[in-house]
């Protein structure tokens, strides 16, 4: 397996030996197959208030996940604990736990596939975030809250935040599968708040990156949330009414969010999705492409493998409006007699990097189109439920009028059906930015919702 | 329902002998740490001017069992093993952690912290002492993590056949029962020297009912810090699974949820978070400080009805957010947050407890090692008011009723959610048809303005909660009687 840098450090074949040791003795303990996860991380972190540092941490974690199959019955361990003493106790007691389980003929390891992807082609890791000192990443955080409150209007500040994390991970079956690749992760981000005592608003926003250079400058950071939180002051109750609803970038990213959950093989054949059942079927409009691919280079989800150390690649999930696959681990995908999409994470089902694929409008484009509606720019709340659909959670926004922003809106709730609204996306925009989370999308227009307030 | 007892002032011994606690040492002895050690990296930690520091050692087992499909799915089981270094310096906060512990490691850890303030060194460490947590906190019969496999699953069976056979509709179940058992050092550079041994229990049932080609989904759950015991005397596993069917078929009856401004009863119990999300967050001490809290200036000031007056008690036997101590060795106290309408309290951890110089109230918790502590609820509630429950149904002539909830949200500004499950429609006093999925949002202070009645029928809800800030997770619970509000933004479809 190709690895990052010059040669493996002394640590870096402890965790090897470490994953071959927990491989051989469950094996003596009569385990039938084996599967080690090992992940040392260190991170770093500063955050900044009001132009001092108010918190400062380092450190560094190490943590085994243990899956242990005797006669087709299963059982995980996990420890912190990485002595011998520990380790040997977990997965004694882990093969004696999996004899009390029933026996599921879909359990099992992977089989070992063919392909490999070499992990320095998707540009994971980036030396550089290790090796930047602690006083440089101290002052971009402090740079950017005090670019920030230069703002007459900002009132008040939640602090900025800088966050890098190095990671090593290491998986290891007993059917022959090793693989280990290292990545990086480093962002910058800050809160505030704006107006007086008893009419505050707020918003946040955050960069992030596995690369350090590509990080957006503190100016960019501080104008991003100054903008975002100062258009929410004076806002208006509104009358309940059903208006077309435009999602910001923020916004589709929990849509999307909401739509894996009900595409992810586990609810689909745990029968907890309203789309179980409907593969093949047309069940959005034309705009809707949705993807999920995990060898996007430098992308927040990228990686070689998954947990049960199956190669990335990429799925089409819903190819113009045809719902054409859902998410699987290994285990869900032999429940339903379909082939892994190679999306297993951890002992679930878990996104790469999941998107809706992005459209021709500018969301400029898309807010002129709209003769009276709501822009929604943040939510909060639950009321989500996959085995109907039904969205209902509280919101945040701007209301449009004549094509034209005319003023925000708060104290509202939205609410919708996620199946009737993939068939009342009116225009998917063309502003998506892969690099903002493992599940994404670009400005969205849905015919109609109802937004309830006064 | 549970009765709130309140123990006047509890003693806590405090005995400077040098072997005070065996089982302590039993503990730190098992993960290959001394007192020595613990003393040495306090005393780094001070070593640059720090004026505080403090080392948090934990090990903790959680373990859970899945049962689904008719069968023993997986089981799991979770050793957590860490310890913490926190220096304070000024309003500046120093913090690493490691779960290698090595004494270089953790003496590095220490360093680590240390690295907060750059300048000479202030304080020195000084000897240690011990403190008992509160007595009668956690059950300690017939604890759930050192019961067999085989009980336990017999535990989760029980709730999972009665939900099966209960009723021809239910296509799916599924349980889960958790359990974990947490021993805690706490050690600091003013001496103190604690443990405590958290038990803590969760049995939940879900499931999913199917009628006429509609499908909907139920929930219910119990547990604390209880023992077994629990599940015999106070919820039964069998009950556990029947009552998430019966919200499933609710459901199934339900019509989409109504749209727009109109009075609001709350049922007792659940609707606690209700409380937990428009007035206990914002009375956390730090978002006080930092004046982004709405209240930030309103100590003393009427905020609410004469009728609403609301606690948050970390010491009610068993039951969820509770402990005999908290995360940094305080013993917890019960507060009053809110008296007949006025703001009278905050919830403390030791940093903003320091800059606002006012008490320690025993409310800085973490979610694990791995965190820094926060100023936290435990269980809040709002209390028994002078109104019969029946009373305050039969004022409401159009209005709505909240039976379950999924869950709240609020920001700082006082803006909040919470998301209804199930409800159902109040006509001429009486609850009509079922109702499902909607949202209520509001402002705190203009709901707490408008709580127009209280029932006499305080309840904590489900012990299932787990509450998220700043990316901690704590278990909690939350309770009130059954309230009457003036009107409140429904967010449905129609």
């Amino acid at each position: 397996m190709t690895r990052q840098g010059r040669g493996p450090k002394k640590s870096e074949i402890g965790l090897r030996d470490t994953a071959e040791m927990l491989i051989a003795s469950a094996l003596k303990a009569a385990a039938d197959e084996v599967e080690v996860v090992i992940e040392n991380s260190n991170e770093f972190q500063v955050e900044v208030r009001k132009r001092k540092i108010e918190h400062l941490e380092e450190a560094g974690t190490r943590a085994v996940r243990i899956r242990v199959i005797k006669d087709k019955k299963t059982a995980h361990a996990f420890s912190s604990d990485l002595s011998p003493l520990t380790l040997r106790r977990l997965v004694k007691n882990a093969v004696r736990r999996a004899k009390l389980a029933t026996p599921d003929e879909f359990s099992g390891l992977a089989p070992i596939s063919e392909t490999r992807i070499d992990p320095s082609g998707l540009e994971l890791y980036d030396p550089e975030v290790s090796q930047v000192d602690a006083k440089t990443k101290i002052r971009l955080a402090l740079e950017t809250e005090r670019l920030a409150l230069r703002d007459k209007r900002i009132t008040n500040s939640y602090g900025a935040d800088f966050s890098s994390n190095e990671a090593r991970i290491v998986i290891t079956n007993s059917n022959g599968f090793a693989g280990e690749y290292q990545q990086t992760c480093c962002s910058l981000s800050l809160g505030l708040q704006a107006g007086d005592t008893d009419n505050r608003v707020e918003d946040y926003w955050m960069s992030s990156k596995r690369f350090f250079r590509e990080l957006d400058t503190p100016e960019e950071v501080a104008r991003k949330t100054v903008e975002r939180t100062v258009r929410y002051l004076n806002p208006r109750k509104i009358k309940t009414t059903k208006v077309p609803v435009i999602f910001e970038p923020t916004q589709t990213a929990w849509l999307l969010g909401f739509l894996f959950a009900c595409v992810s093989g586990t609810a689909i054949y745990q029968k907890s999705s309203f789309l179980s059942g409907r593969l093949g079927e047309k069940i959005g409009n034309d705009l809707l492409n949705v993807v999920d691919d995990g060898l996007i280079p430098r992308a927040p989800g990228t990686r070689p493998f998954d947990s049960d150390g199956l190669p990335s690649r990429r799925t089409a999930v819903i190819d113009k409006g045809t719902l054409t696959s859902y998410l699987c681990n290994t285990y869900a995908a032999r429940k339903l007699g379909l082939q892994s999409t190679g999306n297993a994470a951890g002992t679930g089902v878990g996104p790469t990097n999941f998107h809706l694929l992005p459209g021709l409008r500018t969301p400029e484009e898309i807010i002129a189109s709209t003769e009276r509606g709501l822009i929604l720019t943040r939510t909060i709340g639950h009321g989500l439920n996959t085995v109907t659909g039904d969205i209902s959670r509280g919101a945040f926004g701007l209301w449009v009028e004549d094509g034209r922003i005319v003023h925000p809106v708060s104290e509202v709730t939205i609410s919708g059906n996620l199946g009737q609204m993939l068939k009342e996306i009116q225009f998917v925009g063309s502003d998506l930015d892969i690099s903002t989370g493992q599940v994404c999308g670009p400005t969205v227009k849905v015919a109609e919702m109802t937004v309830a307030g006064e | 329902m549970i009765s709130v007892k309140f123990d006047p002032k509890p003693r806590h011994p405090i005995c400077h002998n040098r072997r005070f606690m065996p089982e302590l040492a039993t503990m730190l002895e098992k993960i290959g740490l001394d007192r020595k050690l613990l003393r040495q990296a306090l005393d780094l930690g001070l070593k640059s001017g720090g004026d505080f520091s403090e080392i948090f050692v934990e090990r903790g087992i959680h373990s859970s069992i899945n049962l689904e499909e008719d069968i023993i799915k997986e089981t799991s089981e979770a050793v957590i093993t860490g310890l913490s270094v926190r220096v304070l310096s000024g309003g500046k906060t120093g913090f690493g952690f490691t779960n290698d512990l090595a004494p270089e490691r953790i003496l590095k850890t220490s360093l680590t912290a240390a690295a907060i303030s750059a300048g000479r060194r202030q304080q020195h460490f000084r000897r240690f002492y011990g403190r008992k947590g509160l007595p009668g906190i956690y059950s300690d019969q017939h604890p759930v993590h050192s019961a067999s496999l085989n009980r336990k699953i017999a535990l989760a069976r029980e709730a999972y056949d009665s939900a099966r056979n209960f009723d021809p509709a239910v296509v799916k179940v599924k349980v889960l029962l958790q359990d974990s058992f947490r021993e805690l050092t706490i050690a600091n550079s003013e001496g103190l020297f604690v443990s405590d041994s958290r038990p803590l229990v969760r049995l939940v049932c879900h499931v999913i009912a199917e009628k006429n080609g509609r499908r909907e989904s139920g929930f219910w759950g119990g547990g604390g810090r209880v023992g077994l015991e629990y599940f015999r005397s106070s919820l039964s596993p069998q009950r556990i699974g029947e009552q998430a069917v019966r919200e499933a078929l609710a459901l199934l009856e339900a019509r989409d949820a109504p749209a727009g401004e109109m009075p609001i009863v709350l049922s007792a119990g659940h609707s606690g978070v209700l409380i937990h999300e428009a007035v206990g967050h914002l009375l956390e001490a730090d978002f006080i400080r930092k004046k982004t809290s709405i209240f930030w200036n309103k100590l003393g000031r009427k905020v609410g009805s004469e009728l609403v007056t609301i606690y948050d008690d970390p010491t009610i036997a068993g039951l969820r957010g509770s402990y005999a101590l908290d995360d940094e060795g305080t013993t917890p106290e019960k507060v009053m947050l809110i008296e007949r309408g006025r703001v009278c309290g905050f919830l403390q951890d030791r940093l903003s407890a320091g800059l606002m110089k006012m008490p320690l109230n025993g409310h800085g918790r973490r979610e694990d090692f791995s965190y820094p502590p926060i100023p936290r609820m435990a269980n809040t509630y709002i209390d028994n008011g002078p109104d019969d429950p029946e009373e305050i149904l039969r004022s409401v002539k159009k209005g709505f009723y909240v039976q379950s909830l999924q869950g709240g949200e609020v920001e700082d500004s006082g803006k909040f959610t919470f998301s209804v499950s199930l409800g159902y429609l109040i006509e001429n006093g009486r609850r009509t048809a079922p109702v499902k999925q909607a949202t209520l949002v509001g402002t705190s202070t203009d709901i707490l303005s408008k709580i127009e009645m209280v029932g006499n029928d305080l309840d904590f809800s489900l012990q299932t909660g787990t509450c998220g800030k700043e990316g901690q997770s704590v278990p909690v619970s939350d309770g009130c009687p059954t309230i009457k509000i003036t009107a409140m933004t429904v967010g449905g479809i129609k």
